[in-house]
């Protein structure tokens, strides 16, 4: 390797200027701004029960065709991450607004996918068993992981996990 | 989430309150939902201009639009989710850091992922990341990033299999003998 190979670039701090920052003093943003951007963050709530329905019909969709179009490694592919990419969208908006069970799920189905072999009818029970296990816990608006409906919800997934893997 | 006013407030006492009015930051997030989640947040913090792509071919047009003249207002950060419907956030970086033009090259990035694991810190930090956060957002975590980018940048080393911030957070102390067959050539812009 010559010694041009590697180059060490100290470069203008631009952003720091742009921002008004001055020298080598650190700043702050605004905590009132801060404030109003975590408030903004809060209030997108009252959305939630509508995006995660529209996200979880998509899963249904994405989970049917999946299935309806085996044997198109393409379309395979595009289907099988459609479905990976839904379930980790569900994961991050639930866990944003603290919906506990609901990223719980999205989590355990968006890896599931990461293993999933769709022509295999035990992995098709057990995607099957996330998706029923999601709408429930939507429709029965379960936030946190505690309370004994969301358990009694992880258990049902968990023994379809468990029943169907050792298939 | 709770913001702490009162330890903001002794912050306030030694430093600069910065102006965010002239950044422009590029939201890359394929669900519509946490973009504009991403983008009010930033906004209501005083960014001046955010702009958003929804997938991989997307991100790399916006940061070509914007960034490829030299002329008008570059994109100055990017937040930049991992799993998109066309490919990784780890493509888009990629490119970034291998692109001749300095100012695709050198933008910061924050890889902004639900996934959790060291082997996304590590292949983020790998290809050049500057910050790397943990989904659910939160204003306080983006102020951390950015703050983090604005006062304590650090310098980008530019190697034959490497380009991005100095992976080296902290210089330690060596006494010891520098063996070091090919020193590096160090470059400070004025």
């Amino acid at each position: 390797m010559s010694k041009s190979d590697v180059k060490i670039i100290h470069r203008k701090n631009k952003l720091k200027a742009k921002a008004g920052g001055e020298g080598g003093k650190g700043g702050y943003i605004d905590p009132r701004a801060v404030a109003r951007g975590q408030a903004s963050i809060e209030q997108q709530e009252e959305n939630y029960a509508d995006e995660v329905q529209i996200i979880l019909t998509k899963i249904d969709s994405a989970w049917d065709d999946l299935k309806n179009e085996q044997g198109d490694p393409k379309k395979e592919k595009q289907n099988l991450s459609t479905l990976h990419n839904y379930a980790n969208n569900i994961k991050d908006i639930a866990k944003t607004f603290d919906y506990e069970l609901m990223s719980y799920f999205g989590e355990s189905l968006r890896d599931f996918c990461e293993k999933l072999n769709v022509a295999n009818p035990v992995h098709q029970v057990i995607v099957k068993a996330h998706i029923d296990v999601m709408w429930a816990a939507f429709k029965t608006n379960i936030k946190g992981e505690g309370s004994r409906e969301a358990e009694e919800l992880k258990i049902i997934l968990n023994k379809a996990i468990e029943k169907h893997s050792k298939a | 989430m709770e913001i702490d006013l009162n330890q903001q407030s002794k912050k306030e006492q030694s430093g600069t309150a910065y102006n965010l009015g002239d950044f422009k930051i590029l939201v890359v997030e394929d669900s519509p939902f946490i973009a504009n989640l991403l983008g009010s947040c930033l906004m209501e913090m005083g960014v001046g201009s955010v702009i958003k792509a929804g997938n991989v071919r997307d991100a790399k047009d916006k940061i070509l639009s914007n960034n490829a003249m030299t002329s008008g207002q570059n994109i100055d950060m990017i937040i930049l989710d991992w799993l998109m419907p066309d490919g990784t956030g780890g493509d888009v970086l990629k490119w970034i850091r291998g692109h001749k033009n300095a100012s695709i090259k050198f933008v910061p990035v924050v890889i902004c992922s639900a996934y959790t694991s060291t082997e996304l810190v590590y292949e983020s930090r790998d290809l050049g990341a500057n910050e790397v956060m943990v989904k659910p957002v939160s204003a306080e975590k983006i102020t951390q990033r950015m703050l983090h980018i604005i006062d304590h940048p650090r310098p980008y080393v530019q190697a034959p299999d490497f380009v991005g911030p100095d992976r080296r957070r902290r210089t330690l102390p060596f006494d010891g003998e520098d063996r070091r067959k090919n020193k590096p050539e160090v470059i400070s812009e004025s």
